[in-house]
Parts: C-alpha cells; sequence; structure tokens
C-alpha cells in the first residue's frame, strides 16, 4: 500500500473547488508547489491525508484530492496525529498558517516534534491575520502597525525556524513562491524525510501584507542556503543562520538529520506487533475481573 | 445471623485499612456474596487518612449503605475527619485500638451511643504476631472474620496472593496476625451476635471491578482502537489500563499533551475510520468542548467519558457529584444535540459503555458518559455478564455504488450518510468545521446550513424511542415517583423498595439517556403521578431542571438534590416517600368530605 504503479501527475491532485484565496496570495504558488511534491513522491491521493487547521492557508486541504480535513485553530497536529496512530501507513501533511502554528496551537508544535510522528508539517507564514482583516500575528514584526496595533507592535515575534530547530525536528526548510521549484523541491524532500518535517513558506499576504513583503521583493532578497555554502547536516550552523529569521529571506533546507530519530509511529508498530502477538479475543474482556482462587 | 452488613474502617495512611478492605471484597466475591467497596482519601498524595467502607450482602446491594455496622477505628483523629462518610448509629459496633486510652463509656463521637464498643490492643498483636505494627490490618481482618462468620479460607488466600512477592517471613508473620485476630474474636464474643449469613449456594465466582476498569474493559469488547487522553482525577485508571491493555488487541493509546490534543487525537483516529475513545473528568470537558463541536459537525463517531467530580474548577476532585449534566448537554455553540448518557453501577457502566459506542458509530456523532466519581472508584462485586447479548454496531460504509459519485454527506432519509476514511479509494472527501454541502465542499449557503443542521439532529431522534435505555420498576399507576440517574440510582431503587415494603405505591425512572430529552418516555411515566422526587447529587438539581425545560412534569414533582461529598442515604428519600404518601393521604380526605 506504500507505493502504486500507478503514477500521478500533478493534476490529479487538483480538485474542483475555487480557491477563496485574493488575487496574487502567496498560497496559490505553495498550492501548485505541493501539487508538484505530490506527483514527484506519486502517493495516490486516497492514501493522503491532508488536516489543517483556520486561517486563509487553512483552505489547502480543500484544493487538494486528497482525504482533507479542515478542522478548528490551533488543532491541526494534535488531530493529524491521530490519523496517522490509527493508520500509520497513510501519509499525512498538515498545513496552517503562522497564527494557527504559533499562536493559538503553539502549543502542540513541540510535542508534535518529540515525540516525532512522520508527518510533514507546511506553515504559509505571512506575519499577519488576513482571514480576520489585518491583526497583529505572532511573527508580525515588532512595530507593526496593525487594527490591533494601531500604535505599533510592541512585542518581538516567534521565530518559527528556530523554535522547531530547538525543539529538535530532523528536518527544517523554508521556501517562497518567489521560487516555485526551490519550494517544490524542499515539499517533496520534506515529504519523504523518515520523521517530523518542517517546511515554512514565506507566503505573502497581498491584500493586509507589508509592502516590502511581497514576492516581487522576495525574488530580489531571498538567497538559498547551498549557495551560502551551508552544510544542511549541521544543527548548529542551522540554528545559527535560523536566527536570521525576519531579517534575511534564507530558503532551502536548513537541517536534515543525518541519523533520523525512529519515529513514534514506528514504535507503535513495533509495540502493537509484539503485544498484539497473542490476539486475545474482545469478548473475553471481562475475564480478567476474576477473582484469582 | 443478618443478610446485610456495612463496615467502615479509617486510620492512618501507612495503617491499611483500605487493603484490608481489598481484601474482604475480593473474599466476598470469591465466595459469593455481594458486595461494594468505597474507598475516601485526605487530600494528601501520600499519607495522611484513609478510609474505606464495605457493604456485604446475601442479596444485589445498590448503594453502599448506612449507618455503619461496624466500625474499624485504628486511630480516632483519622476516623472523626471522615463525618458523615463513617456514620456510627446506635446500633453500631465500635472496634478501636485500646492502645488509643480511649474508655469504651467515653468515645469520642458526639450525640451518638454505638450499640457495642470493643477496645482491642491491635498494634500489640500485630507486634506480638508479626514483629511489625504493619500488620495491624491483618489482625483487623482476624477479628471480622472471627466476629462475622466470615470463612477464613478466601481470606487468607488473598493475602497469599497479595503477599506472593515478599519474603516468606513476611507472609508468616501475615498469617499468625490474622490467627491472633481470629482467636481474639472467638476469646472475645461480642454481646449482640453480628454473623453473616452465608450467601446463597452456587454465588460464588462473582467478578470483581470499579467503574473506570469496567469502562475500559467496554472500550475493549466495543472495538475501540484508539485512546487519546490526559490524566485527571478521577478518570485516569481508564486511561491507565487502556494504556496497559489495549496494544494487546491492536489498539493504540496516546497520552497527550493536554486535553484538547487527548480529543483532537481522538477526533483524528475517527476520521481514519477507527473506533475511538477519550476520557476526562469536568475541567477536561470544559476544554474539549470546541473538538466536539468540529465531531458533531464533521459527524465524526466518538466516546467522550466524563467522571464527574465536584466543581466548578478545581472543585473537590476526589468527591462525587452529578454538576456536569448541563456542561455535558449544553456545552456547544450552535444547534448541537449530542447524546449523553449515564451508568448506574459498576455493572451497568459496561452495558452503557458499549451502547455509548454503538450509538456514536450507529448516528456517526459524539457521545458523553456521564459517569461519577462513586461509581468509577467504588469496586463491586459484578455477576457474570453475558455479552452474547450485546451488540456490537460498526459505522456505515460506503457501498461500491456509494463510491460511484461519494457525497460523504448525502441526504438520506435516517439522516445518516455513508462515510469513508483515508486509504479508502474513490471515498476521497474533505471533512471540515466548516459548514459544508453533501460532497463537502464548504459554503455560506442559509438553505445549506438549515437542511444540514436539520439532518444532524434528526438523525438523533429514533433515541429518544429506546425504552432500552431506562431502567422502570414499580406499579405503573403509582401515585408517588422517584427519578434518579448514576450512582443515585442505587440510592433510589433501595428507597423504592423499602418504600414498596412498607406499603407504600411508588415507582421509580432510571434514565441512562439523558440526552437528548425523550419526552415521550417522561410524559408516559409522569401520567400517573401526583408526588414524586428527583434524586441528585447536585446543588441545583440539574437533571429536575433539565426535565421541567422539556417536559410537562407533575406540579407535585420537587427534587431532592444536594452538593457532591454529602452523601444522599436511602432513608432519607424514605422519608420524603413517607411524607408525600401522607400529603397524598390528607387531600384525598379532604376531596371526601362534604363540600358547603
Amino acid at each position: 500500500m506504500s507505493t502504486s504503479p500507478i503514477s500521478f501527475k500533478a493534476p490529479a491532485f487538483r480538485s474542483e473547488l475555487k480557491p477563496i484565496w485574493c488575487p496574487g496570495c502567496g498560497d496559490y504558488g505553495v498550492v501548485q508547489a505541493l501539487y508538484r511534491a505530490l506527483a514527484a513522491v506519486g502517493r495516490p491521493p486516497h492514501e493522503i491525508a491532508f488536516v489543517s487547521g483556520i486561517g486563509c492557508s487553512s483552505r489547502i486541504p480543500g484544493y487538494t484530492t486528497a482525504y482533507g480535513f479542515n478542522t478548528v485553530h490551533g488543532r491541526a497536529l494534535p488531530i493529524a496525529q491521530g490519523i496517522k496512530l490509527a493508520s500509520p501507513e497513510l501519509l499525512v501533511l498538515v498545513a496552517g498558517g503562522d497564527g494557527d502554528g504559533f499562536s493559538i496551537g503553539g502549543g502542540h508544535v513541540a510535542h508534535a516534534i518529540r515525540r516525532n510522528l512522520d508527518l510533514t508539517y507546511i506553515v504559509m507564514d505571512n506575519q499577519i491575520y488576513g482571514l480576520t482583516k489585518g491583526q497583529l500575528s505572532p511573527t508580525s514584526p515588532r512595530g507593526l502597525q496593525s487594527v490591533t496595533s494601531p500604535y505599533g507592535s510592541i512585542e518581538d515575534p516567534v521565530n518559527p525556524l528556530l523554535y522547531v530547530l530547538a525543539y529538535g525536528a530532523g528536518f527544517v526548510a523554508q521556501g517562497t513562491p518567489a521560487d516555485m521549484s526551490g519550494l517544490a523541491d524542499v515539499i517533496e524532500q520534506a515529504i519523504r524525510f523518515p520523521g517530523f518535517a518542517f517546511v515554512n513558506v514565506q507566503s505573502p499576504c497581498v491584500t493586509f501584507g507589508a509592502a516590502e513583503a511581497q514576492l516581487r521583493q522576495h525574488k530580489a532578497e531571498m538567497r538559498k542556503l547551498a549557495d551560502l555554502g551551508h552544510d544542511p547536516s549541521d544543527r548548529m550552523a542551522a540554528m545559527e543562520l535560523a536566527q536570521e529569521y525576519g531579517r534575511s529571506l534564507h530558503t532551502g533546507v536548513y537541517f536534515r538529520d543525518p541519523a533520523p530519530r525512529p519515529t513514534y509511529d514506528a514504535a507503535v508498530r513495533e509495540r502493537r506487533a509484539a503485544l498484539g502477538a497473542a490476539a486475545p479475543s474482545r469478548r473475553q474482556v471481562l475475564d480478567r475481573f476474576r477473582p484469582k482462587a | 445471623m443478618t443478610n446485610d452488613l456495612v463496615i467502615g474502617m479509617a486510620g492512618a495512611g501507612g495503617d491499611g485499612v483500605v487493603s484490608a478492605g481489598e481484601s474482604l471484597i475480593a473474599a466476598a466475591a470469591e465466595i459469593g456474596y455481594h458486595a461494594i467497596l468505597t474507598k475516601s482519601f485526605g487530600p494528601q498524595i501520600r499519607g495522611g487518612e484513609s478510609s474505606c467502607r464495605l457493604r456485604l450482602s446475601t442479596a444485589p446491594v445498590l448503594n453502599p449503605g448506612a449507618p455503619l455496622d461496624v466500625a474499624v477505628a485504628l486511630n480516632w483523629d483519622d476516623f472523626l475527619r471522615f463525618g458523615a462518610e463513617l456514620p456510627v448509629g446506635g446500633g453500631t459496633l465500635v472496634v478501636y485500638d485500646s492502645a488509643s486510652g480511649v474508655a469504651p463509656d467515653r468515645l469520642p463521637l458526639a450525640g451518638v451511643v454505638p450499640a457495642e464498643a470493643m477496645a482491642v490492643p491491635v498494634a500489640a498483636l500485630a507486634r506480638e504476631a508479626a514483629g511489625t505494627e504493619k500488620a495491624k490490618n491483618t489482625v483487623v481482618l482476624g477479628l471480622l472474620a472471627g466476629w462475622l462468620g466470615l470463612p477464613p479460607g478466601p481470606i487468607l488466600g488473598g493475602l497469599r496472593r497479595k503477599l506472593a512477592r515478599k519474603a516468606p517471613e513476611v507472609l508468616a508473620g501475615g498469617e499468625r496476625a490474622f490467627a491472633a485476630g481470629l482467636a481474639y474474636a472467638d476469646a472475645h464474643p461480642t454481646r449482640e451476635p453480628r454473623r453473616l449469613s452465608p450467601p446463597p449456594a452456587g454465588a460464588g465466582g462473582k467478578l470483581l471491578a470499579d467503574g473506570n476498569e469496567m469502562c475500559a474493559a467496554a472500550a475493549i469488547f466495543a472495538g475501540c482502537e484508539f485512546f487519546g487522553g490526559y490524566p485527571i482525577t478521577p478518570s485516569t485508571e481508564i486511561m491507565q489500563l487502556l494504556a496497559r491493555d489495549l496494544w494487546r488487541y491492536g489498539g493504540t493509546v496516546l497520552q497527550a499533551e493536554d486535553e484538547i490534543a487527548g480529543l483532537g487525537a481522538v477526533v483524528g483516529a475517527s476520521f481514519a475510520g477507527k473506533k475511538a475513545m477519550t476520557a476526562t473528568s469536568g475541567p477536561g470537558l470544559s476544554l474539549k468542548t470546541e473538538m466536539l463541536g468540529l465531531a458533531t459537525i464533521a459527524e465524526l463517531p466518538l466516546v467522550c467519558v466524563d467522571v464527574q467530580r465536584g466543581g466548578p474548577s478545581t472543585g473537590i476532585p476526589t468527591k462525587s457529584e452529578q454538576s456536569d449534566l448541563f456542561q455535558a448537554v449544553f456545552s456547544a455553540h450552535g444547534d448541537v444535540v449530542r447524546p449523553v448518557l449515564a451508568p448506574t453501577s459498576v455493572a451497568d457502566t459496561f452495558v452503557t459503555t458499549v451502547d455509548a459506542f454503538n450509538i456514536a458509530e450507529e448516528y456517526q456523532t459524539p457521545v458523553l458518559v456521564l459517569s461519577d466519581q462513586e461509581i468509577a472508584q467504588r469496586k463491586e462485586t459484578v455477576d457474570p455478564i453475558d455479552t452474547s447479548r450485546l451488540a456490537v454496531v460498526e459505522r456505515l460504509r460506503p457501498a461500491a455504488a456509494d463510491l460511484e459519485d461519494y457525497a460523504r454527506f448525502r441526504h438520506t432519509e435516517s439522516g445518516i450518510s455513508p462515510i469513508s476514511h483515508p486509504g479508502m479509494p474513490g471515498g476521497n472527501y474533505l471533512a471540515a468545521g466548516i459548514e459544508h454541502n453533501e460532497k463537502g465542499a464548504p459554503t455560506a449557503s442559509g438553505e445549506v446550513h438549515a437542511r444540514m443542521n436539520e439532518k444532524r439532529l434528526r438523525k438523533l431522534d429514533p433515541l429518544k424511542q429506546r425504552s432500552d435505555l431506562f431502567d422502570l420498576e414499580g406499579p405503573a399507576d403509582a401515585p408517588l415517583a422517584l427519578v434518579a440517574w448514576g450512582s443515585l440510582a442505587g440510592t433510589a431503587r433501595e428507597a423504592r423498595r423499602r418504600a414498596a415494603a412498607e406499603g407504600l405505591k411508588v415507582k421509580l425512572l432510571v434514565p441512562r439517556l439523558l440526552y437528548p430529552v425523550a419526552e415521550t418516555v417522561y410524559d408516559a411515566f409522569f401520567r400517573s403521578v401526583q408526588r414524586g422526587l428527583v434524586v441528585e447529587q447536585s446543588h441545583q438539581g440539574q437533571l429536575f431542571r433539565l426535565l421541567r425545560m422539556f417536559v410537562d412534569v407533575p406540579r407535585g414533582l420537587e427534587r431532592l438534590a444536594r452538593s457532591g461529598a454529602n452523601p444522599i442515604r436511602p432513608d432519607e428519600v424514605l422519608g420524603q416517600l413517607r411524607q408525600m404518601a401522607m400529603a397524598l393521604q390528607r387531600v384525598h380526605e379532604d376531596e371526601l368530605q362534604p363540600q358547603e
């Protein structure tokens, strides 16, 4: 069931639903990159579960032909873990925005990472709340004026890259729709990585986002980590570079664990096999309460 | 000889009174007595005072009983801390350690003179026999076996199993301590005989479990394959049993990072096609509310157990209350009905939990099970359950024809639509918390929203006709009535039976389905009723108020409701029934007076 003999081209992953995103939204690029990555990986859509939270970007599962689950705000990761544990053979993707992942659902990220389920988590980071029309987000830069920070933000943003690296994520990358082939490539690598994989996508909000954070600027400013001579097996170097979040736009793989840790779902499969070998009958379950003579 | 005995014991944390109670109930199950064991502890994590109450009977027991026939105080300060939980009456035999220096005619009991007091050198006997005061509880077992006429064999057998892994001299000491207690009882008979009649022949070999264990076992029986949860008193034992055993049945247990994630993982597992459950208590249910709403709109089956404790907030985590009913029924935004069931005993926890899984799967809905600390943590002997009579229901899967142009939320006559899951070719769909059309596509159409609400509510209507989810007893035309749920059902049952024995015409309704409110069941029940009581352990009387919202209850229906940790006993219910019967009699006589 893990691979299918039939090959699926990118259009096979595109659903009939028309996105509600604003024209020019970065998320269009993300979904296109995802179609390409999924075609390259080659799993049929019915073997994929694609889970999201709430936000503009969380509409994305509906634009694919996978089994989608557009859940509640901030809780995509726990729900995705339940799916993966129930059916480890599925390819499980998780997506959401910066608010979903690093504000209301921030508490779940650390635990998904430390458990190390084989999930791919794509955050479309636009540094603003677009769905609710322009409020401060956890990754908004200090000083940003928004409708909920009319005098400028007086708090520092979360650094999603450092956050997940510090908790021990085995695969951490960043992309932008300004570089479609680069973005499709890191998403594909993330899916292929055996363990929790995180992709931060700088996905500009054309309607409420800062003028200096649009695709045109991305194209001009982005620097590929590979071109900087970065060694993606070096976690400390990755953390050093990740400090630049919010100041420079690096794309590519920050960190790929050269010796991936065992995954939780693999351990679960082993435990089920080891303990379930005797396979007692569920009908006999009450026997445990018989007093031993 | 008596047929029914209530024993209460208290001591310091290390005295082992709870362990003694467990030894006795295990022996009772083996011998064939019906029994209930409740435990109560001080708030300390270790040490502090602890107590247990054990009711032994030759007939089925319905509640922990009161007052005590035998009270054992290994330490008076600890005993007195339990107050109304260990009620001494005029008929009680009080046994205590003579080392306390308390004179038998000067017991520190306010306002009550027990029938008999026995000052026994318990600590001295333990030291003599076993070389340690740790054997005090074993001396007590010997005393009770002697005075109550319990066969020593099964008690000693239990002791041997318990001490099997200890050094041989510990077991030998324990056996000598038991013998010392037995010999002391022989040499010092009680003034009034306290012997318990032997159980009926062939009654032995009962099961022994508490409500939480039964709940976990029922989940296994019903086919649960996933449990996600977060530890919280008094529900944690459900997760603990499953964490040990669900794997053996091919299932998985996740201890999540919080209550929300616990239920989130359950929602995910259900989406993936597996039967799934979580368990929590009041504060956890508050946190899970949003996720339950997601399961409702995405039409995903799951079971959420709430073992109720004193609330609000942290409240009294270790004591029973029935004050989560409103939360279970109403804590949802949007037009939501989700079934709420309540078990009425340890044995019934098995059946009710299986019912919960079956209803969840059949109707594709989250189902709440409202257990309570009393049932969840008390041990009960249980007559063998014939599981071959219990159905296990699976969710409606799409047939090949359904998958040709699959619509996950297709409108059907029953409101139930075939449900696919990831991995099933052709069943691909978008599940969502957002309103959706039959295909799962998001929509903001008022028309679609209204139709989907109607579908999600209509599909649950057949539940209201499930008379098997209601227990009825007493004459159908009785003018007096009791309604009780959860652990209070046993109290009401005993009160009704005693009232009937006194000649009162009274009937009882015990709903195991609390919501949706089955109006027709209540209408039929209340037709003959002039006076009645809703008996429940909450300050407001939450079931009483819920019934008044949905049912035309008789004017004479009142509530006997009280905050948790203040037990309601059968005597009290019986007293109120007698008053109601007298009031009815007066009304009847007034009606017979000639009119002027």
